[in-house]
């Protein structure tokens, strides 16, 4: 509903309220107007009497517009379903037919796509003879080859998908899987497309009328009104004017209609820029971030996130999917786009990131080396030859054999791990103080995955770089880290040390994520420890520790009142808690003592203004 | 129940000059009842060899047993898009169940099977979560009472905490209803879990197979060596 209070909205009901105005009513009041012959008045320009003036026959030419409405758009639409099921018919033949027949039905669609659209109506609305319902036959199945081949691609996308082939193996025949899996799965598009199409009809339609080919007289729309307007449009301009505004108008309304349809059904919202601009990081040693905050509209993300990465430090943010890890990746990066709003403070030393895949975060179409070589020339201003060589030295450092020839690839001619590789080569020619790792090694084998999980710890020791590794593999996170954050429901909920995760967590959640992954020791006699509940969503604001719903150990403190992260863990009943000495470190890296004890910390908006100062 | 048999199976994709053998000549067994594991890197030719043995993908040679239709189903990896958008989750276990047996007390029994509730069949699958989705999968691979169900990746798209739900609801009707099942995984502690026998596949073959404890414990082949020397450990 909301949609419709948009201005495309507003446009699309003002649009189909004329429409249907002209079709409904337009014969209703104006039918006696446009006959009654004024032989006083013929040929006349605009007057009171007559708005738009009167044709040769001293007939009112306002009146014949309104009333040419309805057998135009009438015909238009007819157009447009004729378009519509013939498409459907020829696109859908390829998903029914075998292979080869399919094939051949696809070769024949290009073919006809070929032939501009308005050739073939001319064409055929000669062929089928003159008259109204031909011409709108013939501009119906001239669309056909173009809705045939949107229909055939869309379907053939479908197809592609893994609940098409679950089909197949259950033995669902060809014509049940195009109606009930492949065109529910392809409607949206085609009714925009449909939509949009019946504007195109439109103005077919009166160009047709207009050579003659279409409606004739004493039948009339508003290309043979055109026609005649314009014959003496010398004389009455208005009379040739009129029905062009009605084309042009209905044509307008149709295009409307179709871009919102497109926007309702393609979730194209109308974005809202969030007011105030979000914090961003500022320059300083390793890393340390406090209060962070990253919220969609009333959704928070991430609820007040502080922590601190030593130089040379590796430490890895562990959680599942929805915890707020990667957000707050980004945020350190800077790299939160709108809607999102980034609050609180966060000082980072130069960064590097590596994503998940190498593949779509390096360029497919430049060469490796250039790609590298460009970080040198824009930060630190090298030349083109030293750039390049600097590239080379650097793809060398993270032991990319012939490091000289790779440079000259482009990167589908790696292989992940070598992209990866890359990736992190591309990290290290700014001369980072942090590397950012979102889950490196998730799209990489497990034997490849070693390897970079070694190579960021050679960096790491190398460079003095500190390293924050996202990752949802506590393994992964406890072969290559120190320390690990735990994060769940946007909060921190434990800061430890991977000797205390793999002795034993004081965090219940912690404790639950550890005993819920199978590993190579785990005992198969017994059923895995899962964790019953699922994690709250961002948009609902609930008091008191996030996974009390979750927790055996939880009581009503639990449920009303979020606890503090202290001595490393965000717990009201940790499990036997950490040593003294550790405690001390873990808590000083959670940084709760550096926040500014200020009233209007717990007002966003604030903080949003604050971290705006913070950033610039 | 029936055991799953490959015979020299290879499969050849692509056509013409871009052709290439992904399946070179596969002999594999799981033996009526019992749980294979299947694991290989990507692009070894693991899901390859699954979508062959569901009749999706074409053999160019060999032989896989049993061929009858719908006798074999496969669980996608993606709950996402294994399921279709547009059908409720009762509509999609319907369909998959044989044509005499379509009522709506047999969907809420395979709904009850994979744990979930009969008030489930009405919703569509995005009303539900990773987890549910992938019960959803199960529960309709089993309508289709199958003899063999092929289980490709089913928990590498899930969440460490989902994933130990799904992998002990698979082992339970695994049991409960003696299915031959071959679960396919890249990860060596998930396979090792859940089977009693193991296959390794490298480059479109089978390097090495045996009893899931002798294979992990002491692996004949350098490749399975290299893989179980990969595999990051939490306990030591």
């Amino acid at each position: 509903m909301r949609r419709l209070r948009s201005p495309l909205g507003v446009a699309a009901v003002v649009s189909l309220a004329f429409l249907l105005f002209a079709v409904v009513l337009g014969p209703v009041i104006w039918a006696d107007d446009a006959v009654r012959t004024d032989t006083l008045a013929l040929t006349q320009g605009a007057s009171a009497a007559h708005p738009m003036g009167t044709d040769g026959l001293g007939r009112d030419v306002l009146a014949r517009v309104m009333v040419a409405a309805r057998p135009t758009i009438g015909l238009a639409l007819l157009a447009t379903g004729v378009a519509v099921a013939g498409g459907l018919l020829l696109g859908g033949l390829p998903a029914v037919l075998g292979r080869r027949a399919g094939r051949l039905v696809n070769g024949f669609i290009g073919l006809v796509v070929a032939f501009p659209g308005l050739l073939i109506a001319l064409v055929l609305a000669v062929v089928l003879g003159t008259g109204g319902r031909s011409a709108a036959l013939a501009i119906g199945l001239a669309s056909v080859p173009a809705f045939a081949r949107l229909t055939q691609t869309l379907a053939a996308s479908v197809a592609g998908r893994d609940f098409v082939a679950a089909a197949r193996v259950l033995g669902v025949g060809r014509v049940r899987m195009l109606v009930r899996h492949i065109l529910p799965n392809i409607g949206e598009p085609l009714i925009v497309q449909a939509t949009l199409g019946a504007g195109g009809a439109l103005l077919a339609f009166a160009a047709l009328s207009f050579l003659g080919l279409g409606v004739q007289a004493p039948d009339y729309d508003w290309g043979l009104l055109l026609n005649e307007g314009l014959n003496r449009v010398y004389l009455n301009p208005a009379a040739a004017l009129a029905p062009g505004v009605a084309v042009v108008l209905a044509g307008l309304a149709f295009n409307v209609l179709g871009e919102f349809a497109a926007q309702v059904f393609g979730g194209r919202a109308a974005v809202t820029r969030p007011s105030g601009r979000s914090a961003r990081p500022v320059p300083g040693d390793a890393l340390t971030v406090t209060d962070l905050r990253v919220s969609y509209g009333d959704a928070a993300a991430v609820k007040g996130v502080s922590f601190t990465v030593a130089p040379g430090e590796r430490v890895g943010l562990v959680g599942e999917s929805g915890s707020g890890k990667s957000l707050t990746a980004l945020a350190v990066s800077g790299l939160v786009e709108p809607p999102g709003v980034v609050s609180g403070s966060i000082t980072a030393g130069e960064t590097a990131m590596v994503f998940q895949d190498p593949m779509t975060s390096l360029n497919p179409a430049l060469r490796v080396g250039t790609q590298l070589a460009e970080v040198a020339r824009t930060h630190g201003r090298l030349a083109r030859r030293a750039a390049w060589e600097r590239a080379v030295t650097r793809l060398d450092d993270v032991h990319i054999a012939a490091a000289a020839r790779v440079a000259a690839q482009y990167p589908h001619e790696l292989s992940g791990g070598m992209r990866q590789r890359a990736m992190i080569a591309m990290g290290l020619m700014g001369g980072p103080r942090v590397i950012i790792a979102d889950e490196p090694t998730t799209a990489l084998d497990v034997t490849v995955q070693k390897q970079i999980l070694d190579l960021l710890r050679e960096v790491s020791s190398t460079t003095g770089a500190a390293i924050l590794l996202i990752s949802h593999d506590l393994a992964v996170v406890a072969q290559l880290c120190s320390r690990v954050l735990v994060m769940y429901a946007g909060v921190i909920v434990e800061d430890l040390t991977v000797e205390r995760l793999l002795a034993g967590p004081a965090h219940p959640y912690t404790r639950a994520l550890l005993a819920s992954v199978p590993d190579m020791a785990a005992d198969r006699s017994l059923p895995l420890a899962t964790i019953p509940g699922r994690m709250p969503s961002p948009a609902d604001p609930a008091a008191g520790c996030p996974f009390a719903p979750r927790c055996e150990r939880a009581d009503e403190r639990c449920r009303n009142e979020l606890p503090a992260l202290e001595a490393g863990v965000r717990c009201w009943h940790p499990v036997d808690r950490p040593v003294a000495s550790d405690a001390m470190r873990a808590g000083e890296s959670g940084r709760d003592d550096l926040r500014v004890n200020d009233p209007r910390d717990n007002d966003p908006r604030v903080n949003g203004l604050r971290g705006n100062e913070v950033g610039s | 129940m029936t055991a799953l048999e490959f015979h020299d199976v290879r499969v050849r994709l692509g056509r013409g000059r871009h052709a290439a053998e992904v399946v070179r000549g596969v002999d594999l067994e799981v033996p009526s009842g019992t749980v294979a594991g299947l694991v290989g890197e990507s692009g070894c030719g693991k899901s390859t060899l699954a979508r062959a043995a569901v009749g999706l993908v074409p053999l160019a040679s060999g032989r896989i047993t049993p061929d009858r239709r719908r006798a074999v189903q496969l669980v996608f990896q993606d709950p996402y898009s294994s399921l279709d958008p547009r059908m409720s989750i009762g509509a999609a276990i319907t369909e998959a169940l044989p044509r005499s047996g379509r009522t709506a007390g047999e969907v809420a029994r395979l709904l009850g099977l994979v744990g979930l509730e009969r008030e489930h069949a009405t919703r569509l699958p995005r009303h539900l979560s990773g987890g549910q989705r992938q019960r959803v999968a199960l529960a309709r691979a089993l309508a289709a009472r199958p003899e063999v169900v092929i289980a490709d990746e089913i928990t590498s798209s899930l969440d460490v905490s989902v994933q130990g739900m799904v992998l002990n609801l698979v082992r339970e009707i695994q049991r409960e209803l003696g299915l031959t099942l071959l679960f396919i995984s890249h990860n060596l502690a998930v396979v090792r879990y859940v089977s009693d026998r193991v296959a390794v596949m490298s480059q479109g073959r089978v390097v090495e197979q045996g009893p899931v404890d002798a294979v992990m414990s002491d692996p004949q082949d350098p490749y399975t060596r290299t893989l179980l020397e990969s595999i990051p450990r939490l306990r030591q």
